[in-house]
């Protein structure tokens, strides 16, 4: 009774506007530690933007993003990531020219070399198929090496906070499983604050606890996963299956 | 032109071997100095997409500074420490003077801006030290090796050069390859949006860049400005071979600007070798065009997309 609880990650009516574009309206959210969270809808659902605004790679119009008490919004992102939240942004976000070691060492350069070198461990114990491959260039690797190694990255910097846009772009559905079947142990093994952004939305929902649905750059509906994929209505309107 | 030539001209062996000895032993000192100012322009290139033409402009004034300090003290070492230092100084003015009130601007606005601050400190050095050409010192007596009854251009200064510059590219190569900086500042020029993600302050990483660029330019001026004289516009060949390197070497490959260094200043010094010295802007000119033509992505470059 007495562990003491981790933060989560609380979004509070997040507006961003890229010039006359609403991006996102009022949008509220919470990632509890232990826990995936999807957010999930179409293409231009504003997905992708909150993601990047709570990275602090876009700027906010109104509202904040907080992790426990600490105030994310107005710091860079090179502070961000020091506060724990690592982001692992959409399209496998590796440095092609880079070896699949430097692309890894880059998420740790602030840890001193014994730190580095356990971390380095733990993601290689993670994702064997790194270790194996560690010196090779990263645009050797096949797409979902690529987003193994993209995970691994953010998981270097020993993260509390996890945020994942669009794991599955591009990957065969035998793959998108495997990682988010991991990044759902993950969030359990590490009390990590597991923030999914997905299109494919059954894959999503299957893995996530609570599910957040994002429709024009607004919140239509927060839930339990599972509840929020038996809903056929709210499926048909927003999910498009 | 012959003034500014001086560090191409050779003069001539006792006989065919030694003539192409003298030429190639040449270049090869010649062409790590390319080497050491295409590098600096290719440390600024490759992170902030930026030909710094007032590299030379830095690397002049640094060297009249080495001189003042010489005319002082009589120390060359000092002078070349002091000229280090101020390089790396005014690396930083530079960059502060070019990029920050180029933010918004896009990168061709701050190509320009370099010129302008070329031409401001070519103005600023006459200024200060006068038009006129001046002598370096040179550290070590001026004589070639005499090997079997002949005498080579090479003295122990040319060695000197040669040693320094190779020691400068493999602590250089060390830092980007081994070094936690060196990876920031790679992943900073290739990928600036995931160094962020990683916890990287690019910004700081593109200083140091300019930083350095500054440092390694005003090594090549101190080097070579024994060869030839110093005046305000006494680098401006150097900038032209340094330039013609670089894009060679593909802008932003290292590796390719040393490589394409020694190479441009093998080909300048045999060919004004056996013809005129005055040549040397020509076949410059030539090498470019030709790579422009044949390989216009560089011969060692990473990206594929640079287009001319």
């Amino acid at each position: 009774m007495n562990i003491p609880v981790a933060p989560s990650l609380h979004v509070n009516h997040l507006s961003v506007k890229f010039g006359a574009v609403q991006a996102l309206s009022s949008v509220t959210l919470t990632a509890p530690p232990g826990e995936v969270t999807a957010v999930i809808g179409a293409n231009g659902a504003g997905k992708s933007t909150m993601m990047r605004t709570i990275a602090g790679l876009v700027r906010p119009e109104l509202g904040d993003v907080k992790y426990g008490e600490i105030q994310l919004t107005g710091k860079s992102p090179e502070e961000i990531v020091q506060s724990g939240i690592s982001l692992v942004p959409e399209g496998r976000s590796t440095i092609a020219e880079l070896s699949v070691e430097e692309n890894l060492l880059l998420g740790a350069l602030r840890r001193s070399s014994d730190r580095r070198q356990l971390l380095l461990d733990e993601v290689y114990a993670l994702f064997p198929i790194l270790g194996e491959r560690n010196h090779q260039r990263a645009d050797t690797l096949s797409g979902g090496e690529r987003q193994q190694l993209a995970i691994g990255r953010a998981l270097m910097g020993d993260p509390r906070v996890l945020l994942l846009d669009e794991p599955s772009l591009g990957l065969a559905p035998l793959i998108v499983q495997q990682i988010l079947e991991l990044v759902r142990d993950l969030a359990l093994t590490r009390r990590l604050a597991v923030l999914l952004v997905e299109q494919n939305a059954v894959t999503a929902l299957r893995i996530a606890n609570t599910a957040v649905v994002l429709h024009l750059g607004k919140v239509v509906m927060t839930g339990p996963a599972a509840e929020i994929g038996a809903d056929e209505q709210l499926r048909h309107a927003y999910l498009g299956y | 032109m012959a003034r500014t030539n001086n560090f191409v001209t050779r003069t001539w062996g006792t006989d065919q071997m030694s003539r192409f000895v003298d030429y190639f032993l040449g270049g090869v000192g010649q062409g790590l100095i390319i080497a050491l100012m295409a590098l600096a322009l290719v440390l600024i290139y490759r992170s902030t997409r930026v030909v710094n033409f007032a590299l030379v402009g830095q690397a002049m004034f640094t060297t009249y500074i080495g001189l003042t300090i010489q005319d002082v003290t009589g120390s060359w070492w000092l002078a070349l420490f002091i000229a280090l230092g101020s390089g790396a100084l005014l690396g930083l003015v530079v960059q502060a003077l070019v990029l920050s009130p180029m933010k918004r601007a896009d990168t061709s606005g701050a190509i320009i801006a370099t010129f302008g601050v070329l031409i401001g400190l070519q103005a600023l050095a006459s200024m200060v030290w006068g038009g006129d050409p001046r002598n370096y010192p040179q550290p070590f007596p001026d004589v070639g090796f005499t090997v079997g009854g002949t005498t080579y251009q090479f003295t122990w200064y040319s060695v000197v050069t040669v040693v320094a510059a190779v020691l400068l590219v493999a602590v250089l190569g060390f830092i980007f390859s081994k070094t936690s900086l060196g990876l920031a500042m790679r992943a900073s020029a290739f990928n600036p949006e995931v160094a962020r993600l990683s916890g990287i302050r690019v910004s700081r990483m593109l200083t140091v860049g300019w930083v350095m660029a500054g440092v390694v330019g005003s090594f090549a001026g101190v080097l070579i400005a024994p060869l030839t004289t110093i005046s305000p516009n006494s680098f401006d060949l150097l900038l032209v071979f340094a330039f013609t390197a670089a894009v060679i070497g593909g802008l932003d490959s290292l590796v390719g600007a040393v490589g394409a260094g020694i190479g441009t200043g093998l080909v300048l010094s045999l060919v004004t070798g056996y013809t005129d010295s005055s040549n040397a802007p020509l076949i410059a000119l030539l090498l470019l065009v030709v790579n422009l033509i044949a390989k216009p992505e560089g011969i060692f470059t990473h990206s594929h997309a640079r287009s001319v």
